[in-house]
């Protein structure tokens, strides 16, 4: 009997211990960090209605989440370590958000101020980097900076929304759907005047290729833009030129970037070298250029062929003139069969209902 | 099944015989027609999938993955099933006597063009009188073997497509195009063509039960066929190969 007593109070004692938990379960875990903001920004940046329209009369939204920001990477920075020159309200002597500068945070190992400068640098050296501070290449402003990517799109109503919430400079920190990957090359990459600008020509044509077929279906194993250009084991902030030997896409390199079977993606294992170093994306305005299929005009003209000059191959050109004589073939093929079978039908039910009669 | 030649002339003025029905599909052909219908129309639909616009393709969401993923595997499993079916095609031409038939009436002769000729000018009104067609005419000649180069050449570009980690990109952008060019213009043909002979054509219309019963009656047999008419009604031989007696199938 004592035994049982015994039992049945261990039993009551546990439960009474452990029913509050049910209670207090899912605020503990959704127990956001919170937002320490000692400079006291958000005294005005709290209010969800606050923003300005910006000359290009889009809304730009001040509106702060602090729970949100405390919750992403940069969750434990003041707002001046970034917004640099915030001594006057309203904020007129707002300077643009600098990723070299050096933030109030230390580096543990080496006690010296944390700052992005090292990855600055290897961007600026890269394809998407200005040059150097005297010698900026043509066009800079094309270029994109740190926040062009690493955006806050949220604090947009309209226009950039070039992706969903994630890899935010303020929100939680979550990679790009493929979909937004593409979206967000695409921004400049697909506009047309840009890329002439810089002898490149639209990537448009992405969208004519199996890769982008599966991506619109959600694949997960099919690649988008980061998947051949920045492999595992390259960075984004170091992209290079195709003909770099350093570049995935150089044609040595090729074979192993279309083979790539290691993590998440099972791309071409078993592919050859014929396989691998032909073209991926179809051909586009530099071949068209070459054959005379597009009247390009603008000063730009010269710089396009002669960069297609040096890109397109004479064996590359061929093959376009091959398949662009394919494609005429065929349209010339389906519009006189078809026209011509249309018509022959057309004639036939004329005829058939003309008399009434019950056969032809 | 008689023996003795029918006699048209004495038979019909009676108008005591029994209604005939003819043959136009033996029990092979209409299996390897169902067959071929199937896969065809799994595979139009399967492959033009690919060409749905990214924003329609929204509403599936996450399981856009599975539906791309069976999309993948019915394509693949129709083309292989088609693939077969035509292999056996060419089998029963050239091993079965019916094949043989077949193949030697489907053959492309002179009167063919001149059918062409007499039956655009009989619809423009130019002639009073509709050609008179042996066993296929010219429209089931232009259908048969348009469909016998468009299958292999579909065929053989997405065998290349499915195999494509061995050949080199030209030699893949080449299929591709083909396989996208070559389904458009079958697919087209087939509604243009075939879907008008069989669902619109007054007299066949709303459906033609031809593909499943193999059987048309006499009526429809004079008047589209009418020299094979004559050629069965005048041979024992041919009469119990393309004659049946009861409707349905055969």
């Amino acid at each position: 009997m004592p035994l049982k007593s015994d039992l049945f109070e261990l039993i009551f004692i546990l439960v009474l211990a452990v029913f509050p938990l049910f209670f207090s379960l899912d605020t503990v875990s959704a127990q956001p960090y919170e937002f320490r903001d000692s400079e006291n920004c958000m005294l005005c940046h709290r209010y969800p209605t606050i923003g300005r329209f910006d000359e290009a009369g889009e809304k730009k939204i001040f509106y702060i989440d602090g729970k949100d920001y405390a919750s992403s990477v940069h969750g434990k920075l003041n707002c001046t370590d970034c917004h640099r020159g915030l001594n006057r309200i309203p904020h007129f002597d707002l300077r643009k958000v600098d990723c070299s500068v050096k933030c109030h945070l230390h580096n543990l190992s080496t006690k010296k101020a944390f700052s992005h400068m090292e990855v600055v640098g290897k961007l600026e050296a890269s394809v998407h980097g200005k040059g150097p501070k005297f010698e900026l290449k043509p066009f800079p402003e094309d270029l994109p900076d740190c926040t062009y990517c690493h955006d806050n799109r949220d604090y947009y109503s309209t226009g950039r929304a070039i992706g969903r919430s994630d890899d935010q400079a303020h929100a939680a920190t979550l990679l790009r759907s493929q979909r937004d990957v593409i979206r967000l090359c695409a921004s400049c990459h697909e506009d047309e005047e840009k890329m002439t600008r810089h002898g490149l020509e639209s990537i448009k044509t992405f969208k004519d290729t199996f890769h982008w077929q599966a991506i619109k279906y959600g694949v997960k194993n099919a690649p988008d833009c980061i998947s051949c250009h920045v492999p595992t084991g390259f960075s984004s902030h170091t992209i290079r030129p195709e003909s770099d030997l350093l570049s995935p896409l150089n044609i040595k390199n090729r074979l192993q970037t279309c083979s790539f079977g290691v993590g998440a993606l099972t791309c071409h294992p078993d592919a050859t070298h014929a396989f691998a170093e032909g073209r991926v994306h179809e051909y586009g305005t530099k071949a068209q250029l070459l054959t005379g299929g597009v009247n390009m005009e603008g000063r730009f003209r010269s710089l396009m062929t002669e960069q297609a000059r040096a890109d397109i191959a004479k064996e590359d050109l061929f093959h376009y003139r091959v398949l662009s004589a394919i494609r005429l073939i065929y349209k010339i093929l389906i519009g006189c069969t078809i026209g011509f079978m249309f018509f022959h039908q057309l004639l036939d039910y004329r005829r058939a209902t003309k008399k009434g009669k019950t056969f032809h | 099944m008689e023996e003795k030649v029918i006699d048209i002339k004495s038979e019909t003025e009676k108008g005591e015989r029994e209604k005939l029905y003819f043959v136009r599909l033996n029990y092979s052909e209409r299996v390897q027609h169902l067959i071929l219908a199937v896969c065809f129309v799994t595979l139009i639909i399967t492959g033009f999938m690919l060409n749905i616009p990214e924003e329609a393709l929204m509403v599936l969401g996450s399981a856009g993955e599975t539906v791309f993923f069976w999309r993948t595997i019915l394509h693949r499993a129709a083309g292989t099933v088609m693939i077969l079916v035509s292999l056996y095609h060419v089998y029963y031409l050239i091993f079965k006597p019916a094949g043989r038939r077949w193949i030697s009436d489907m053959m492309m002769r002179g009167r063919d063009f001149k059918e062409l000729k007499d039956t655009l000018s009989y619809y423009m009104d130019f002639k009073d009188t509709y050609p008179e067609y042996d066993r296929f005419c010219y429209k089931h000649k232009f259908e048969y073997f348009a469909l016998y180069f468009g299958n292999m050449v579909m065929a053989v570009t997405g065998l290349l497509l499915w195999t494509e980690s061995s050949w080199s990109k030209f030699v893949l952008d080449i299929s591709v195009l083909i396989h996208g060019m070559e389904a458009i213009l079958a697919s087209l043909a087939i509604i243009v063509w075939h879907m008008y002979e069989v669902y619109l054509r007054p007299h066949k219309f709303p459906v033609d039960n031809l593909c499943f019963t193999g059987l048309i009656d006499e009526e429809e047999m004079k008047a589209e066929y009418p020299l094979h008419y004559k050629k069965i009604m005048a041979d024992p031989e041919l009469q119990k190969i393309y004659i049946r007696r009861k409707p349905g199938n055969e």
